[in-house]
């Protein structure tokens, strides 16, 4: 069992840790509690409303191009450094590897990972999606939101849209 | 450091492509697929993407009478395989046999039976999504490499290609939030058991100190009467092999790792439900059983094979008895599927006792594995019909009246339901004759009980499926008394089942489904030639 | 040597014409042929099973007729490879046991498409008859265990659909409750047939085999393990009899079939359980039988006295009649676990013998339920008045299935009695009760149907139509013929039954043939007398040592000295 042993020291290092800096923190720092610095903390402002649950799904397309690109290079890296060893079996396998990566950035572009507002792919492939909407309609402007008249006449502006687009498939249907 | 970066030529293995047919092209199929749809919006068209899929698993299935043509032409066959004609790949993480051979044959005609439903399918709710089919080419591939597998890392890399790729078809149906639990339950569980699984890799690993299946069987045969020679440690092997029994149990379906399967069958979309019974529970055994049987086979089978034979019978008695108590026809269906993984759970059994004549066990599990292919694909083909948009139909109570509106769907899904109760002159007789018939030549007293138990267990669960028969057959008219009662309802299944859409496509998958049942229940020595070489493919 | 000719070229004959297949394929084709008929020419459906039916009947008869009644062992036989892997063969042939239970099928199953017309859906109402014939009559010629097996459950699957499908009121549960008790039963058979084929293979180390005849001729099987496997064996069998705790399942399949069914069930099924035990429970397994003998004597007494008493309670005509075949059957098991001559034969004839008058009794019971729309013997009465001749037809069927000596219940019962009191006397003490019991239900029913004064919508009773008349002629000809009769039955049948006797006493220690300890004292049937007194000469004969002496006397002495040298 020695072999665990720096194991366990670690663990007890770890967590030891912790519970220091959260003790000292308690003992030390001066507490003086208002409302304000017991709310939800954002970006220093006072939120004006509840966070919103919702993130647009193409942050999570952006974060896994990212991760893609993170995994290739630490294929790539050790590879680097086994290259001449390796030799061309090596090479093929890196390229093959290369090739799949490289295979999913394509797919993820096709999926319209990179666009912002109406998606390229949606735009050819369904009649029901509303080739009016752009960025400014799409992304939620901060200063805006939970201001009641504002949203009201966002909402306005939606519905005219809205009406918009069901002109639009009828003309499409008509043009096919 | 300099050591850290000496170049030191390391020694690469020499591959044989033209061995590794089945894997690439299935592989290759599913990312060539995704590519074109992405970068040729023409790709995206109807059918187009089913059809590519089908071809590519023709030509994976094109391949294998030629592979097995040059395996047999081999003058010398590879060392350790007990003189069979056997190729080991990259050195020695895959073996292509005449096991491989029938279980790529097996995952490929899957593939393409499912691609022909899934056309129907996706046309009907709306999708057009060419992901669905390059899921189910690399699930597949990830299947093949299951089955050949030789060390057992990349047994592990099988398993997981094929799944993941099933967890996310599992949640593809992106409407039905039934389909989103399904992914969801059937991804936590089966990374779990995953993690079980390579968890007992490891055990083995430290135990024989290899990961190659002729390795870890080598390291165990210096066992003596005492026990094990005093290099390995059993315990720790058992313990291992116990944890890889979890996840292999787990893939299959079997007791007590069974409780998934309804839940998870009830979400996904039918056709993958379909792909699921057939092509992952190909894939699942075959991978079992080369490791088992070729790893664990000499010495510890004494060991795990009473492990096996409990999980047989609790397996099929709980399938059968508590699909009795289900209403839904996709949880039915579950729930029998886990009764067949019963059974081929006893041919396993079998197959791991001491007899020293015939492969009948191997052989047992093997047939049913190909009779089971075609049924359980032919029936959730009909269940994707019936299922109606949204996929959602499924209660047993939607078959009323089908023989009415719908009669030769009806005759095809009657004949693949009492091959799946094991009437004569279907393939399911012979199937369930083959594994009783290996349990009883292991002429011990529980080999009896389990094949007793294993025969009343198929009784049982007939009730099941003459539910289903019943409620197309004989249900359309009621007896004077509940006349009026019954009256309105007959007429709503009646309205819809006429609403039925049947894409022929999917129609002629049903049929063939039905034709393969009844053939191989007629003549049921077709392909028993390539069925013996499969067996004795596996050596222990 | 003039035999042996005889017989090699009765056999080079018989070799001509694969007789047995085509009395499976027939009725396959004709249901291929209903499919066929377009399904607006309803009335063609008929036509073409009748005709399907009828064929196949006719080419029983002739087989019956080609038969050689000096030949023990099988003939006709076709013997195919199937599985050849597992050994698995299409091994047909018949003998004097499985001959006229192919012929009773074929004669029943045309009388029974006659008899009654489906409500709808006529085509696939035929379509199912004809399939259950093909199934019925391999049952009875399959000598491969297995095969057997198959068709053993396929007939399953037709009586299912038949009796869901156009039966009366709760159809579809009887339909269930039949499939799946048969089912259960049968399913422990399988494992029983495969741990027979393996055991005896690694035993005697042959090559895997399901052949009946080779499996019984090596008798490889220890005690413990025969005695196991012939229970599974008869299990299955006693579901199908049925056999007393096991029979719950058919006063509700009978009373809810149609008609053809109620008649198919009673007349063939039936006889597959009483059939199983002896051509595979007794020939199989002779020691197990013997041993274990004293439990279906048993249950084959309990069955007769339980089935009469409770056939006696019904308010249902029909459910009566059904009850009274349990009755009848558990004569037909006592007869078979007796293991002597007498008894096996007398099973043998009563099963035909059963066949036909229950299933006229069916028929006629249907008949009534189409006139009266009701069974409920309350209901009716008085029905001799309208219609004398139906009720004198009845009163045949009736006394036969009593066993007025005369008619065909008699001589088998009497045969199963003469047997049942040399091997078993107290249980034929009790059994002789049930015979008295049968009197009662079925006159006592009798009485209340049609004696009396017709009230109600009984006084309009409709007379037997002649067209009715024409379908139950020949089955109150066979009732009589095989009463008065029945000696070209008998010498078919008993050769195959000595051979199967003497197989018993081979393999069975201890075990000889109880002789007639006495003549009976009133001889009402001169053939079986003779045919008693023979056996007992033999057996003198067999003791003393002087087999020799009788062999060249008639052909089925030869075989049963062949019994003896193999032994």
């Amino acid at each position: 069992m020695a072999q665990y042993l720096p194991v366990l020291a670690l663990l007890l290092l770890g967590s030891g840790f912790a519970a220091i800096n959260l003790v000292v923190s308690k003992l030390v720092s001066p507490s003086r509690p208002t409302e304000e610095k017991l709310a939800p903390y954002e970006c220093g402002i006072v939120p004006g409303r509840e966070p919103p649950h919702r993130f647009p799904v193409r942050f999570y397309l952006i974060a896994m191009l990212f991760i893609i690109f993170d995994i290739e290079i630490v294929f790539l890296y050790p590879w680097a450094v086994a290259n001449a060893g390796l030799g061309r079996f090596g090479l093929v396998a890196i390229l093959i590897f290369s090739a799949l990566v490289f295979e999913s950035f394509i797919y993820l572009i096709s999926k319209g990972a990179l666009d912002w507002g109406t998606l390229q792919v949606n735009r050819r492939l369904s009649p029901m999606v509303n080739e009016d909407r752009t960025v400014e309609s799409t992304v939620r402007k901060v200063g805006l939101v939970g201001r009641f008249e504002e949203v009201e006449s966002l909402k306005d502006a939606l519905i005219d849209g809205n009406a918009a687009t069901d002109s639009v498939p009828e003309q499409d249907g008509a043009a096919a | 450091m300099m050591s850290l970066f000496a170049q030191v030529p390391v020694s690469t293995p020499e591959i044989q492509w033209f061995y590794l047919a089945p894997i690439l092209i299935l592989a290759l199929g599913g990312v060539l697929l995704i590519t074109l749809t992405s970068v040729a919006p023409v790709m995206r068209g109807r059918h187009i993407s089913a059809l590519f899929t089908v071809a590519t698993g023709v030509l994976a299935l094109a391949f294998l009478p030629f592979i097995a043509a040059r395996l047999d032409g081999l003058v010398d066959p590879v060392a350790g395989q007990g003189g069979r004609p056997a190729v080991d790949l990259v050195s020695s993480a895959l073996v292509v046999d005449h096991f491989t051979l029938w279980v790529s044959g097996l995952i490929s005609v899957a593939v393409i039976l499912v691609a022909v439903m899934l056309d129907g399918y996706l046309e009907r709710e709306g999708f057009e999504s060419p992901e669905w089919y390059a899921l189910l080419l690399i699930s597949a591939s990830g299947g093949v490499i299951l089955a050949s597998a030789e060390d057992l890392i990349v047994t592990f890399l099988g398993l997981e290609i094929l799944s993941i790729a099933v967890y996310v078809l599992a949640a593809l149906h992106l409407r039905r939030s039934e389909s989103q639990e399904a992914g969801f339950k059937y991804f936590i569980l089966g990374a779990l058991s995953s993690a079980i699984f390579l968890y007992g890799i490891a055990m083995v690993y430290g135990a024989t100190g290899s990961t190659t299946l002729t390795g870890v069987a080598g390291s165990m045969t210096g066992r003596n009467a005492a026990g094990l020679s005093p290099a390995v440690d059993s315990s720790l092997v058992m313990v291992g092999i116990a944890l890889m029994l979890i996840g292999f149990g787990f893939k299959v379906s079997a007791f007590p790792l069974h409780i998934w399967t309804p839940d998870v069958y009830q979400g996904s979309p039918t056709p993958i439900v379909g792909f699921m019974t057939s092509a992952v529970k190909v894939a699942a055994f075959g991978g079992m059983m080369r490791v088992f049987l070729v790893g664990f086979g000499g010495t510890f089978a004494s060991d795990w094979r009473v492990l096996v034979l409990f999980m047989a019978g609790f397996t099929i008695l709980f399938g059968s008895f508590l699909a009795i108590v289900q209403t839904n026809i996709k949880r039915t269906m579950a729930f029998s599927s886990i009764a067949h993984a019963g059974f081929m759970l006893v041919g396993l059994y079998a197959a791991a006792s001491p007899v020293a004549i015939g492969d009948t066990g191997k052989r047992a599990v093997l047939f049913y594995l190909l009779a089971y292919t075609f049924m359980s694909i032919g029936t959730f083909a009909v269940i994707s019909i019936v299922g109606k948009k949204g996929d959602g139909n499924h209660s047993i109570e939607a078959y009323r009246g089908l023989a009415k509106r719908e009669p030769l769907l009806a005759m095809a899904f009657t004949v693949l339901l009492f091959g799946q109760v094991g009437a004569p002159f279907t393939a399911g007789f012979f199937a369930k004759f083959r594994v009783i018939a290996a349990a009883a030549q292991v002429e011990r007293t529980e080999a009896y009980i389990l094949a007793g138990v294993a025969m009343l267990g198929a009784a049982v669960g007939a009730y099941l499926y003459l539910r289903v028969v019943v409620a197309m057959f004989l249900d359309v008219q009621e007896s004077p008394s509940t006349e009026m009662a019954d009256s309105a309802d007959e007429t709503l299944a009646l309205v819809e089942v006429r609403a039925l859409e049947v894409p022929p496509a999917t129609l002629a998958v049903v049929l063939l489904a039905a034709v393969v049942t009844l053939v191989l229940g007629i003549f049921p020595d077709i392909g028993s030639g390539a069925l013996a070489e499969a067996a004795l493919a596996l050596v222990r | 040597m003039i035999p042996a000719l005889a017989q090699s070229s009765v056999l080079a004959a018989q070799t001509a014409f694969p007789i047995l297949p085509a009395l499976i394929i027939t009725p396959l084709l004709s249901a291929v042929a209903i499919l066929l008929v377009p399904s607006h020419r309803q009335s063609e459906v008929r036509l073409v099973a009748l005709a399907g039916s009828t064929i196949t009947g006719a080419m029983a008869v002739w087989m019956m007729a080609a038969f050689d009644k000096t030949e023990a062992g099988f003939q006709f036989v076709v013997n195919e490879p199937w599985l050849t892997s597992m050994g698995l063969n299409w091994h047909f042939a018949v003998d004097g046991i499985s001959l006229f239970m192919i012929v009773l099928t074929g004669i029943l199953f045309p009388i029974a498409i006659l008899a009654a017309v489906p409500q709808h859906d006529s085509k696939a109402y035929h379509a199912w008859i004809m399939v259950l014939m093909a199934g019925s009559m391999g049952v009875f010629m399959a000598l491969d265990l297995l095969l057997f097996f198959v068709f053993f459950e396929v007939v399953l699957i037709p009586m299912y659909f038949l009796i869901g499908g156009w039966g009366h009121g709760r159809r579809i549960y009887a339909a269930l409750k039949f499939f799946i008790y048969t089912m259960a039963g049968s399913a422990l058979m399988l494992v029983g047939i495969v741990s027979l084929a393996f055991l005896t293979a690694s035993r005697t180390g042959n090559a895997l085999t399901f052949d009946v005849t080779q499996l019984a001729e090596a008798q490889a099987l220890g005690t413990t393990a025969q005695r196991l496997i012939f229970l599974t064996f008869a299990l299955a069998f006693a579901v199908k009899v049925p056999i007393f705790p096991l029979h719950t399942w058919l006063p509700d399949a009978h009373t809810e079939a149609p008609t053809a069914g109620s008649v198919i069930l009673a007349g063939v099924m039936l006889k597959l359980g009483t059939y199983g035990y002896i051509r595979f429970g007794v020939y199989l397994f002779p020691q197990a039988a013997y041993d274990l003998a004293w439990i279906f004597l048993t249950l084959g007494v309990v069955g007769i006295l339980y089935a009469a008493v409770v056939a006696t309670m019904q308010k249902d005509l029909k459910r009566l009649v059904a009850y009274s075949s349990v009755a009848h059957l558990g004569f037909i098991v006592l007869g078979i676990f007796t293991l002597n001559t007498q008894g096996l034969t007398g099973s043998v004839f009563q099963m035909v013998a059963h066949g036909v008058s229950t299933g006229a009794l069916f028929i006629m019971v249907g008949w009534v339920y189409e006139r009266r729309h009701t069974r409920q013997i309350a209901e009716l009465g008085g029905l001799q008045k309208p219609a004398p001749i139906f009720a004198a037809a009845f009163t045949l069927v009736m006394l036969s299935s009593i066993g007025l000596p005369g008619l065909n219940g008699f001589t088998g019962e009497f045969l199963i009695l003469l047997g049942g009191f040399q091997a078993a006397r107290w249980w034929t003490v009790f059994a002789v009760l049930g015979v008295i019991l049968a009197a009662l239900y079925l006159l006592w029913a009798y009485q209340r149907v049609f004696h009396g004064t017709p009230t109600g919508d009984n006084i309009d009773m409709p007379e037997l139509k002649a067209s009715e008349g024409l379908v139950l002629l020949p089955l109150l000809v066979l009732i009589v013929f095989m009463g008065v009769y029945p000696k070209p039955m008998l010498e078919r049948i008993e050769p195959s039954i000595e051979r199967l006797v003497a197989h018993v006493e081979a393999n069975v220690d201890g075990f000889i043939e109880p002789g007639p300890v006495q003549v009976p004292e009133r001889p009402s049937d001169a053939v079986t007398l003779t045919e008693a007194l023979e056996e007992a000469e033999k057996k003198a004969a067999r003791e003393e040592g002087e087999v020799e002496d009788s062999v060249d006397e008639e052909g089925r002495e030869a075989s049963l000295a062949e019994g003896e040298t193999t032994k």
